[in-house]
């Protein structure tokens, strides 16, 4: 008798053991998350990103597998600060998963981890809760990333401590790395120093201010509005006392307005990503940095 | 993932049975883009919301608007020859302004957008079941009272509730969803021989719809537009076909 208890107790600690070796299944909102998820989580995580990096981040066409995909999500890592507003809360209401709820240990919002800058001094009440966190494309400069991995390494620490070990020692690994790398963009940004340029989009704000690069105004007259010619005028008319010599333009807006200025001024128009997969060459974090540098100084 | 493909396909089926009876009158009275330019007009009243009341009144307002709307269509169907061509500048008029009020609004494109971004997917249940009692109780009136009515009468109850369901549908399931139930299996409807049009039309509707969730979900596209895609395609591939009673599809009756 005593043989068939060790038996079934052999047969409960391997379940056991294949439960504990699934991997963690993490949803990741924006490809640049889902990268470094991957980076710091390596084997023990499945990642899949909902949001595609060339489309435009404020907006996305949900398909019935993003509300599967969060449904069975052990964790959910957001970059947060209203930059998934128009899309996420009908996802995660609909997907029905506790677990991954705001709040929960299962939830990860990276902006908290950050510092936020353009926060308005003030929100009045009367705004409801349409106010702005602040400037949400804060991944954008290179010096957050290590908190961002940081961030992650923590969260995934708490929610499978058996391997803290392994996430500490990737998270180690990825910030020695990312460091000889911070060096030999600073390096490459230093004559970029001091030279002003145009954004159509508040969306390098962050790369600009870290890298000393004034920004003179943005071709949108607000952010998500398309530009208007009385705005264009104001724009053309700051910049001939102010000379910039880029325009800096991402992957999804229409750039007939940067293309507009930049002739008639005699601009440099250069289109930069945003996230991974925005254009091609750009699959990881250290690419997508790599050709924002490459094209800005080239 | 059945519950909300199963939510998902009673949404459609009960817009579907609202809109299908709404489809095959505004194919035989020749003024199909009704629907979107009352669509427009409940926008513009949601862009005041935000713009003034910061998202206060959205339901109201957009009933107002779409009210209003339909109203001055119901109006020019009698007066002017060019009907077609009001309903098409009602639709630029509620589209372009929607774009000048949201032009002062910081984030408002964004707000407008997240309030907007009506996905077929995303309807609650208790959304659905409401909409279906309401539903229910509007095709009983109809039913009973439409029939007996004639003239002015009858143009002011189909105006009024037409604007009612179009604000309705399309804040749980978006413009083109909304447009594609409408016309699409009413017009097949209106091709086949027999039958009562509006038994027809729901009928071919519901296959539709069903056909479109499975895809949707086996292929991982975005549901409302299989939805718009499969609806539009098979309306199209029936009016190119050489049979049916074309002939009752005339405007103006």
């Amino acid at each position: 008798m005593n043989k068939f208890i060790w038996i079934f107790l052999l047969f409960v600690a391997m379940v056991a053991q294949s439960a504990m070796a699934r991997p963690l299944r993490v949803v990741a909102s924006y490809p640049y998350i889902g990268d470094l998820v991957e980076k710091i989580g390596g084997r023990n995580v499945h990642v899949v990103s909902l949001a595609r990096g060339d489309y435009n981040p404020h907006v996305i066409i949900p398909r019935p597998s993003f509300i599967a995909r969060v449904r069975n999500a052990d964790l959910l890592v957001i970059s947060g600060a209203q930059l998934e507003i128009g899309w996420m809360p009908p996802i995660l209401r609909q997907a029905n998963n506790p677990s991954v709820q705001p709040g929960e240990k299962g939830f990860l919002d990276l902006s908290r981890y950050v510092t936020l800058i353009d926060v308005p001094a003030s929100v009045s009440r009367e705004q409801g809760d349409i106010h702005p966190e602040g400037n949400p494309h804060f991944y954008l400069d290179p010096y957050n990333i290590p908190l961002l991995a940081k961030a992650i390494t923590e969260k995934l620490c708490e929610i499978d401590p058996s391997d803290a070990s392994y996430y500490r020692s990737n998270l180690d690994e990825f910030v020695r790395q990312w460091n000889e790398k911070l060096k030999e963009w600073k390096e490459k940004m230093r004559p970029l120093e001091r030279v002003a340029v145009v954004e159509y989009h508040k969306i390098y704000d962050y790369f600009l201010r870290r890298f000393g690069l004034p920004i003179v105004g943005t071709v949108e007259p607000l952010p998500g509005i398309p530009p208007t010619s009385k705005h264009i005028e104001h724009l053309e008319s700051i910049l001939e006392s102010h000379r910039a010599q880029f325009i800096l333009q991402d992957v999804y807006n229409p750039d007939d307005a940067s293309r507009h200025l930049a002739n008639k001024l005699g601009m440099k128009l250069i289109v930069l990503p945003h996230d991974v997969g925005a254009v091609r060459g750009v699959d990881d974090i250290f690419s997508l940095f790599d050709e924002i540098v490459r094209r800005l100084t080239q | 993932m059945t519950d909300i493909l199963l939510s998902t396909f009673l949404l459609s089926v009960v817009l579907l049975g609202m809109h299908s009876f709404y489809g095959i009158e505004v194919i035989k009275r020749g003024i199909i883009f009704t629907d979107l330019a009352i669509g427009q007009m409940a926008a513009v009243g949601a862009a005041i919301s935000i713009l003034f009341f910061d998202g206060e009144y959205l339901f109201p307002l957009s009933l107002v608007f779409a009210l209003f709307g339909g109203s001055l269509i119901a109006f020019a169907s009698k007066r002017a020859n060019s009907h077609e061509a009001f309903i098409g500048l009602v639709y630029a008029f509620g589209l372009s302004g929607v774009f000048i009020l949201l032009s002062k609004s910081y984030h408002g494109m964004e707000t407008f957008q997240k309030l907007m971004a009506s996905d077929i997917l995303f309807t609650p249940l208790e959304e659905i079941l409401k909409t279906a009692v309401i539903y229910a109780v509007l095709g009983l009136f109809l039913l009973l009272v439409y029939g007996k009515t004639a003239g002015v009468v009858r143009d002011f109850i189909f105006f009024v509730t037409f604007a009612l369901t179009v604000t309705i549908s399309v804040r749980l399931a978006g413009v083109l969803v909304v447009f594609a139930l409408l016309v699409g299996p009413a017009l097949i409807a209106l091709k086949v021989q027999k039958g009562i049009p509006l038994i027809n039309a729901w009928i071919i509707g519901v296959i539709i719809n069903l056909v479109s969730i499975i895809v949707s979900y086996n292929f991982d596209f975005p549901t409302g537009y299989t939805l718009v895609f499969f609806h539009a395609l098979l309306a199209l591939g029936v009016s190119v076909a050489p049979v049916g009673r074309s002939k009752e599809i005339r405007p103006g009756t």
